[in-house]
């Protein structure tokens, strides 16, 4: 697949460079190159990650058309190159109307770090949420309409071909694992969802700005881009203990509507988001469900805020999941609280940034902390020394807590 | 908006002082300066080259769009360089209302989305450079006391000399002066003082000129003397009064960039 999309990028490149249809002079050229190496804190200090990167933006408008092409390769230590294409689109601009066509990253709502109303554009999760946003976001074929009112636009989305979730590979520290008393074996019989018509995605956002507020409302028919793993148990009826565990991995249609809102008060940009989800799929402990696993819909909300004390740039945001019409059994909490923060400052003129984010889980008391310090030697050479510290035993970050790590990140930009 | 409110106060203000032969105030002077008519709409490249005490020289490029619809003046800025700002896109709308803050909105490309800001403060300083958004004009002239304390030729221009003192006693400046030109309404040199009344920075316009009859300031130059470090700012292709459409300056035109 990613030979294949090779061959297609080098086809692009040698098309742009060498027809004469666009000239050199006339293409936008950026991108970066980039070292990441990032180490453990505990046991031998083992290197987490060893990663150079090549991302190249290539942009073209000429009058009511326009391209990107945005092709990376990603080089780790003993693996294969990775090569692909964030993104390939064709713009197509009309008086009030622009069409997108081709592999893009949308992105919706108004939430920082956390992914609400933000459901089109999949997640690689391999190396959890530590990458760049841009990066944790992949790039999806799609097709996307915007028509415009004045300071309000619909947007239609269809995506003729779902794509899940990037998960971490079975060896990496980044793979959560699993809670059971044996080793489960995997039937993936039913993962794959057909590329047909009838298995493509729908989204709708209305969105609209003014001076009092902006807001956004928003309806999906989708694919849950997260499997739901369906377990079965092989009981031992003389002991009552399971003799095999079976996880059989299944993404289900997901229907939701929400929205979000932004303001500003005094000095203070107050944010919110929220979307009900119809029928998504929990994990259950209760032994008379079939394949442990119920449908319930489900709630999820967030309000922020954004300002500044003491020149420093500072963001809060409380989340909540909900599950409504919750039995006991469902592995989940019912109701599931988390925080972020943010703190920005620089100086010297804007070529020292310190950066201090966190994620808190309030269920279970866990937390990831990244504090990054960057300085721009130049416009183009920057260095990021960071730190990821996870706390806690369990839940989403405590889970992690081995996975405490160092790191440094430069990068030249073009 | 407010070139419309700069007109209608000559229109009440100029006869009386035909009549009363009367010296302007420092207030008046401040009022035409701020007020003088740029044009329904202009757009225009801006370079910003930041210069350090060792010589070493920053540069940002910047296309610019500004529309005046009346109640509301509308800004779009789109960075253009260097690299990793580059598809950055900001917005402004400034009321003229006393007292509402302006509304601004930045687009992220690596974010993918454009997010409300809250209005920056005055005091901040504009991508690492010697200029606040305070001396790129924003500040309203009802925030200062202003008093003419001469006039004098300057750079072979006849010129108005004000101080200018903040209301505010917990401002960045505990004073300005300003050479303004008497026929043009150009600040031509402005000294800014520190809160120990020591002398900070000067700002000096090196160049300006008069397009379609309205008088558009092209080069101007902020050296902070106390960190020996310098803004020089350059605005080219200046079109003024081209007939901008209003959706230039929308969340489409943020995302989409140039």
């Amino acid at each position: 697949m990613k030979r294949r999309i090779f061959g297609t990028a080098g086809v692009i490149l040698l098309l742009l460079f060498f027809n004469t249809g666009i000239k050199a002079e006339s293409l936008n050229l950026t991108g970066y190159v980039r070292n990441y190496t990032g180490m453990l804190l505990e046991g031998g200090n083992d290197f987490s990650i060893l990663q150079n990167t090549f991302n190249l933006n290539l942009e073209h408008s000429k009058g009511k058309i326009a391209f990107k092409v945005n092709p990376y390769i990603y080089d780790y230590q003993n693996k294969d190159l990775e090569i692909g294409l964030r993104q390939a689109y064709i713009d197509i601009f009309f008086k009030s109307m622009d069409i997108r066509i081709g592999k893009q990253q949308i992105i919706w709502g108004k939430a920082d770090g956390v992914f609400i109303t933000d459901v089109i554009s999949p997640k690689d999760l391999r190396e959890f949420l530590l990458p760049e946003f841009d990066e944790i976001r992949m790039g999806i074929t799609a097709v996307k309409v915007d028509y415009y009112i004045g300071d309000s636009t619909l947007e239609l989305v269809w995506v003729p071909v779902f794509s899940p979730t990037i998960m971490p590979e079975a060896d990496s520290i980044w793979n959560p694992g699993f809670d059971l008393p044996l080793q489960p074996e995997f039937d993936y019989s039913r993962k794959k969802v057909e590329e047909s018509l009838k298995n493509s995605e729908m989204f709708f956002k209305y969105s609209t700005t003014s001076s009092a507020i902006d807001l956004e409302f928003m309806a999906g028919y989708m694919w849950d881009d997260d499997p739901t793993l369906h377990t079965v148990k092989n009981i031992d009826p003389v002991t009552m203990q399971p003799e095999s565990i079976t996880i059989i991995p299944e993404h289900h249609r997901l229907a939701l509507a929400g929205g979000s809102f932004s303001t500003t008060l005094g000095g203070y940009v107050i944010r919110g988001e929220g979307a009900y989800y119809f029928g998504k799929y929990f994990l259950s402990e209760d032994p008379m469900i079939e394949e442990a696993v119920v449908e319930k819909d489900y709630l999820q909300y967030l309000i922020g805020v954004d300002f500044t004390l003491l020149d420093i740039k500072m963001s809060a945001q409380f989340i909540q999941q909900y599950i409504l019409d919750y039995d006991d059994p469902i592995v989940n909490d019912r109701v599931e609280n988390m925080m972020t923060f943010l703190a920005t400052k620089d100086f010297l003129r804007e070529t020292l940034f310190l950066e201090l984010f966190s994620y808190i889980g309030l269920n279970d008391g866990d937390a990831l902390i990244r504090g990054k310090v960057k300085y721009k030697f130049s416009d183009e050479l920057e260095i990021l020394l960071g730190a990821n510290i996870f706390t806690g035993t369990e839940g989403m970050f405590g889970r992690y807590n081995k996975n405490d790590m160092v790191y440094a990140k430069v990068k030249y930009s073009f | 908006m407010k070139r419309l409110h700069i007109m209608v106060l000559s229109l009440i203000l100029l006869p009386a002082i035909a009549i009363n032969g009367a010296e302007l105030t420092g207030l008046q002077i401040v009022d035409n300066v701020y007020n003088r008519d740029t044009g329904k709409d202009s757009k225009g490249n801006l370079t910003m080259s930041l210069i350090n005490s060792q010589g070493n020289e920053r540069v940002r490029t910047i296309k610019q769009f500004i529309k005046d619809f009346g109640k509301v003046e509308k800004k779009i800025m789109f960075f253009m360089s260097p690299a990793d700002v580059r598809n950055t896109s900001f917005v402004n709308w400034s009321y003229t209302e006393e007292g509402k803050d302006d509304d601004q909105w930045i687009y992220l490309p690596a974010l993918k989305k454009v997010k409300r800001i809250s209005s920056s403060s005055k005091s901040d300083y504009f991508m690492g450079s010697d200029f606040t958004y305070d001396d790129l004009g924003d500040r309203q002239p009802e925030a200062d006391i202003h008093k003419l304390i001469r006039e004098e030729k300057f750079n072979g221009e006849q010129c108005y000399v004000v101080e200018s003192v903040p209301k505010d006693e917990e401002y960045m400046y505990s004073r300005t002066v300003t050479w303004i030109i008497k026929d043009k309404w150009i600040g031509l040199k402005k000294e800014f003082y520190d809160e120990d009344e020591d002398l900070l920075k000067i700002l000096s316009v090196k160049k300006f000129e008069n397009i379609k009859g309205l008088w558009i300031i092209l080069q101007s130059e902020m050296v902070n003397v106390q960190k020996k470090h310098t803004t020089k700012m350059q605005l080219s292709e200046v079109k003024i009064n081209s007939g901008i459409p209003d959706r230039q300056f929308t969340e489409r035109m943020m995302k989409r960039g140039l």
